[in-house]
């Protein structure tokens, strides 16, 4: 076990699928000489090539479904879209065309693509580059969509993804990248998708969360496991497909529950699991699900109403504790 | 089933004063129900026709369960509300929005009962809490609108509470229903008779379970010398008798009781959450028995009542407490209790306070006895009474201060007309 950070672990996980498979290689703006524009393709362009780490102009539409064609041939192609931002571009290509062609080739054709994007927000790039979108796409059939949270269950899950015969979105984050973690040397470390983690076990409140919000979860958990209030946090890891069992088995033990995440509240990933967890454990909630996202807005550039926006760990702190008292803790 | 009383769970239909077809006004007394108190007259909150009654004359429904369906003359009705399921699947609204459309179920609007002062707190429960209660078969309705969550909600924590610590909150006690027989009793024997209890029963047992398990008892005796105050008795009767007004002991323990109350505050206050509420004026219970079972009328602001208006009210409380008739507020707000077992001969008794009372005083009967009067031995009515105390609220030398003035205005009567 080595500390790594979640940038490292991303391109660890791509050096070592690119040299076990001779099918796999790697599409997008700028990844090769410049190594990405988050430096996750580091080395791989010196290491592997041109052919193999190929520079894309900028068009999103082109080489998303230059990477769906590829895939269709048998290739295992994993396309950087810089941010998430850019994926609407290609958006057809990514909901009509890598979603859905396994279905209308009656199951002929499959299409083994991932597309690695980061999202979030928090340095000021304002409205059109701090969106996270992932939620669109995890209501998409024929879709994986997954978001880890920390450097292992990054390089494990890109491992799976790029393995997987199906298209994979798979989502970082702006933040995580520079967060470090504990990660298995054992190179053949793989997490399966559709597998949520309960990243900390706990008996009076579940937090549920993706990607970096985990993080700012778990710092929440701490504080409030200060005042004694014993705080349980999910990872969910896949949006699509949505482990609901680990997140009912929770609910169940906790009977209050707090979805958090960085993108809009508003049919996001805590109104689904809303749905799921009244539907499945209604009897055992003791409280209305509570959701924590970011403002419903565009993101702001200024740094104060930025700060506002966001849901930082003070508001799922509020909200958490506002929930709590709702139950008379 | 409308909420005629705070405490009521359910209520029997003592009687429908309109049958089916019969229409009525708005006001009307339509039916007589018996609650956990009294029997209470259910008035119509509208003009209409009875369509058809659900729950007949002497049967029993919870709060909020339908009894009868209403509307305009001739109207159809549909089937379904024949079972006496709850309002919902019965009403056969078009918009679930509006309430009071025809035809509706009487005891559908949450309106609160035309005569009871309480208003109707709405039971709001968490699911997981609401599972919970179930399962440990405890009754939230006590705990209505008192959770900790918004509007009141019970929550989990709030059962919790229930369960565990039933006995460090006296003040709150779970509101578990004792049970119908002693705990040593199982199974009625070959021959033994099982009955429901009526409300009233039902009530009676869960209070006095309530009292003597979480309100700390003491008792303070004394014998009090009726001589004189019999002879009082006598001589107002006898002036009395061309009005038909007839003052009884019971009145005379009543008016030294208010009046010892008033002088004796420490003796007159009950613990509440914590806090010593001083009562301004005696409201006296006057526990009345009846065939099976008891109530208690409050005969209000008795300290400030003359012995005649005492005894008028005291007469026309006990009369319509053995018929049934009494509202409401009349057998509510006490601070105080006179349960007199005289009549029936009983030498010495104690009696159970009657929560937040702080006090109750047991009469017995007045028996004569040979007393030590100015050095010699006379003949004396004496009457056994005992104080039964919180407390909480009262020390034992507050308890004995106020029984010692209710013996003196006894044995100098004219204090009574003072």
């Amino acid at each position: 076990m080595a500390d790594v950070t979640y940038r490292e672990a991303l391109r660890r996980a791509l050096d070592e699928e690119l040299d076990r498979d001779r099918d796999v290689f790697l599409m997008g703006e700028e990844i090769g000489k410049f190594e990405g524009s988050y430096k996750v393709t580091a080395g791989l362009w010196q290491k592997y090539g041109a052919e193999r780490v190929r520079e894309t102009p900028i068009s999103e539409e082109g080489f998303v479904g230059a990477g769906i064609g590829a895939a269709m041939m048998g290739l295992r192609p994993v396309v950087e879209i810089m941010t998430i931002n850019f994926i609407l571009v290609a958006m057809d290509q990514v909901v009509n065309h890598a979603a859905k062609i396994r279905y209308m080739f009656g199951g002929t054709v499959g299409v083994p693509l991932v597309i690695r994007t980061p999202g979030g927000a928090g340095a000021q790039l304002t409205a059109q580059h701090s969106q996270s979108l992932e939620a669109w796409f995890a209501g998409c059939p024929g879709l994986k969509v997954v978001a880890p949270s920390n450097p292992a269950d990054a390089y494990g899950m890109l491992k799976t993804a790029i393995r997987d015969d199906d298209p994979v979105l798979f989502c970082e984050n702006l933040v995580l990248y520079n967060v470090t973690g504990t990660m298995p040397e054992n190179g053949d470390f793989t997490v399966p998708i559709g597998v949520a983690d309960v990243a900390k076990e706990g008996d009076d409140l579940t937090i549920v969360a993706h990607s970096y919000t985990v993080q700012r979860a778990l710092r929440v958990a701490d504080r409030l496991g200060q005042d004694g209030i014993s705080v349980e946090v999910i990872d969910l890891r896949s949006l699509r497909p949505l482990d609901v069992d680990t997140v009912v088995e929770s609910v169940r033990k906790t009977n209050r529950v707090l979805v958090a995440e960085e993108g809009w509240s508003t049919f996001g990933v805590g109104a689904e699991l809303a749905a799921r967890i009244q539907k499945a454990c209604f009897d055992d909630l003791d409280a209305p699900v509570e959701r924590v996202g970011a403002a419903e807005v565009p993101m702001p550039y200024s740094k104060p109403l930025e700060l506002a926006a966001l849901p930082l760990e003070s508001k799922i702190e509020a909200a958490a504790r506002s929930l709590l008292r709702e139950c008379g803790l | 089933m409308p909420r005629l009383s705070d405490t009521m769970e359910e209520g029997r239909i003592g009687r429908w004063l309109k049958r089916e077809g019969d229409s009525f006004r708005e006001g009307d007394v339509i039916a007589e129900i018996e609650t956990d108190k009294a029997t209470m007259e259910f008035q119509a909150y509208d003009d209409g026709t009875v369509l058809r009654i659900i729950v007949d004359d002497g049967e029993t429904a919870a709060l909020g369960a339908p009894i009868a369906i209403v509307g305009e003359a001739g109207e159809e009705v549909a089937d379904a509300p024949a079972e006496k399921e709850p309002a919902a699947a019965a009403e056969p609204e078009p918009e679930p929005a509006t309430s009071g459309s025809d035809p509706n179920v009487a005891a559908a609007p949450p309106a609160p009962a035309p005569q009871g002062n309480g208003k109707a707190e709405v039971l709001r429960v968490s699911p997981i809490a609401r599972r919970m209660a179930d399962t440990a078969g405890l009754d939230l309705r006590s705990l209505a609108g008192k959770g900790s969550g918004p509007d009141g909600r019970i929550v989990k924590a709030d059962v919790e509470r229930a369960l565990g610590t039933a006995e460090q909150a006296p003040e709150k006690p779970a509101p578990v229903e004792p049970p119908a027989t002693g705990p040593a009793v199982s199974a009625p024997a070959e021959g033994d008779e099982v009955r429901e209890l009526s409300p009233m029963l039902k009530a009676v047992a869960r209070r006095m379970t309530e009292s003597k398990t979480t309100v700390p008892h003491f008792y303070v005796s004394s014998e009090i010398d009726m001589t004189r105050a019999l002879q009082l008795r006598k001589e107002l009767n006898e002036a009395l008798a061309d009005s038909g007004e007839k003052v009884s002991v019971n009145d005379l323990i009543v008016r030294a009781s208010a009046q010892a109350l008033v002088q004796h505050p420490q003796a007159h206050r009950s613990y509440v959450d914590g806090t010593h509420v001083y009562h301004a004026h005696a409201h006296v219970g006057i526990a009345v028995a009846l065939d099976d079972g008891l109530i208690v009328p409050v005969l209000r602001d008795a300290d400030t009542k003359s012995l005649r208006q005492i005894a008028v009210e005291a007469r026309d409380l006990a009369e319509r407490a053995r018929a049934g008739k009494l509202r409401q507020r009349e057998i509510e707000g006490g601070t105080f209790t006179v349960s007199n077992m005289g009549m029936l001969g009983v030498s010495a008794f104690a009696a159970i306070i009657n929560p937040p009372e702080s006090t109750i005083l047991a009469v017995s009967a007045t028996i004569q006895r040979p007393v030590v009067r100015d050095g010699a031995v006379a003949v004396g009515d004496i009457m056994s009474v005992t104080l039964s105390c919180d407390h909480r609220a009262c020390s034992g030398a507050d308890g004995a201060r106020l029984l010692q003035t209710v013996k003196r205005h006894l044995e100098a009567p004219t204090l009574l007309l003072a």
